[in-house]
């Protein structure tokens, strides 16, 4: 009944006393989930913003995903939330690059389009003093914003299978089910993958 | 931290995965405060969109309870009660009834038209001791 006891009081109250093991179950269910998702939130944004490149947009994208992860799959075994929470988030990244490419298409038919140039900021006013930034994390802000573009020019599959793979850690059989492919697949996006960013990459030193 | 070229002796890649695993890490763990406090609300509002789980007890076991009564349907409705024809008279009433009347060498069942109603009446005399004199004689 410990685990009672943290239980927030509102949804504590919504439980009838007499089914203490529903409201035990119950609770571990929920703590379960919470530590999942605490676990994968922030790699989740992370790979949502490599693919989409907008912040506000990639949140929306995590919060979406884990609200459907936590809705339609929440009661299925905690073992197989990983490759469902990321096949979601894929998708979901799916759809806003294709609402992205339809707005633009339609926007670039627009007449008013053409004046927008004007408003919008200028990148030299947005760009960040880098003669302020210690050495190490200016080293390693251009690392990783080489890194972040070469994986953005990657087809969606090989990116999709490098990052769950080395930045996930997902096993081949765990990235085959969130990508809904076979594990050989994953194994071929994977290595083309690698062999992209080696050549993109490869001349990149500091 | 450096994203360079595999060396000769690393020619499965893992120079390049380790670096950019290392980097990826650190660009998560330095997320901003905003992005976070974000990500935890969002982690909040999908905890308590979570379905009790007396809603998925109750889903798994109405179907389980529906299949079992369709089951026991199919049962009483399919499954043969046997042919052969149950040996007790009630059962096979309607049948001898019919074999009955159908039958042209039975005997009829208007048999009062046959009764000698004079003997019956003499004989009733006899037991009540009168000296009647026998009908016909």
């Amino acid at each position: 009944m410990r685990a009672f006891a943290s239980l927030d009081s509102e949804t504590a109250a919504l439980i009838p006393s007499g089914k203490a093991h529903l409201r035990d179950s119950t609770q571990d269910g929920a703590r379960a989930l919470d530590m999942f998702l605490a676990s994968v939130e922030r790699k989740a944004f992370r790979i949502a913003q490599i693919a989409l490149r907008h912040e506000a947009d990639a949140l929306d994208v995590v919060q979406d995903a884990m609200l459907q992860l936590s809705s339609r799959y929440g009661s299925r075994p905690p073992e197989e939330w990983r490759p469902l929470f990321y096949r979601i988030l894929e998708n979901r990244v799916r759809d806003v690059q294709r609402r992205r490419s339809v707005r633009n298409r339609v926007m670039s038919y627009m007449p008013w389009n053409k004046d927008d140039d004007e408003d919008a900021a200028d990148p030299i006013d947005q760009a960040v003093d880098r003669g302020a930034l210690p050495p190490a994390q200016l080293e390693s802000d251009e690392a990783m914003a080489a890194l972040e573009q070469a994986l953005a020019g990657l087809p969606a599959r090989q990116r999709q299978a490098f990052l769950l793979r080395n930045f996930e850690g997902l096993d081949v059989a765990e990235t085959a089910a969130a990508m809904k492919c076979s594990q050989g697949s994953v194994k071929t996006h994977y290595f083309r993958a690698l062999k992209a960013l080696r050549s993109k990459l490869g001349e990149f030193r500091t | 931290m450096t994203i360079e070229r595999a060396g000769a002796g690393d020619a499965d890649g893992s120079d390049l995965e380790r670096r950019s695993r290392a980097l990826l890490q650190q660009s998560a763990d330095a997320l901003p405060g905003a992005v976070r406090s974000r990500l935890t609300q969002a982690r909040y509002a999908a905890l308590a969109a979570r379905p009790v789980r007396a809603h998925s007890f109750a889903r798994r076991w109405v179907p389980a309870g529906a299949a079992v009564a369709a089951a026991l349907a199919l049962l009483v409705v399919y499954v043969p009660r046997g042919h052969e024809v149950v040996e007790t008279p009630l059962a096979n009433a309607g049948l001898e009834d019919i074999e009955l009347l159908s039958d042209n060498d039975a005997m009829p069942l208007d048999v009062d038209q046959d009764v000698d109603d004079d003997f019956y009446e003499w004989a009733a005399d006899v037991a009540a001791g009168s000296s009647v004199p026998a009908v016909g004689s």
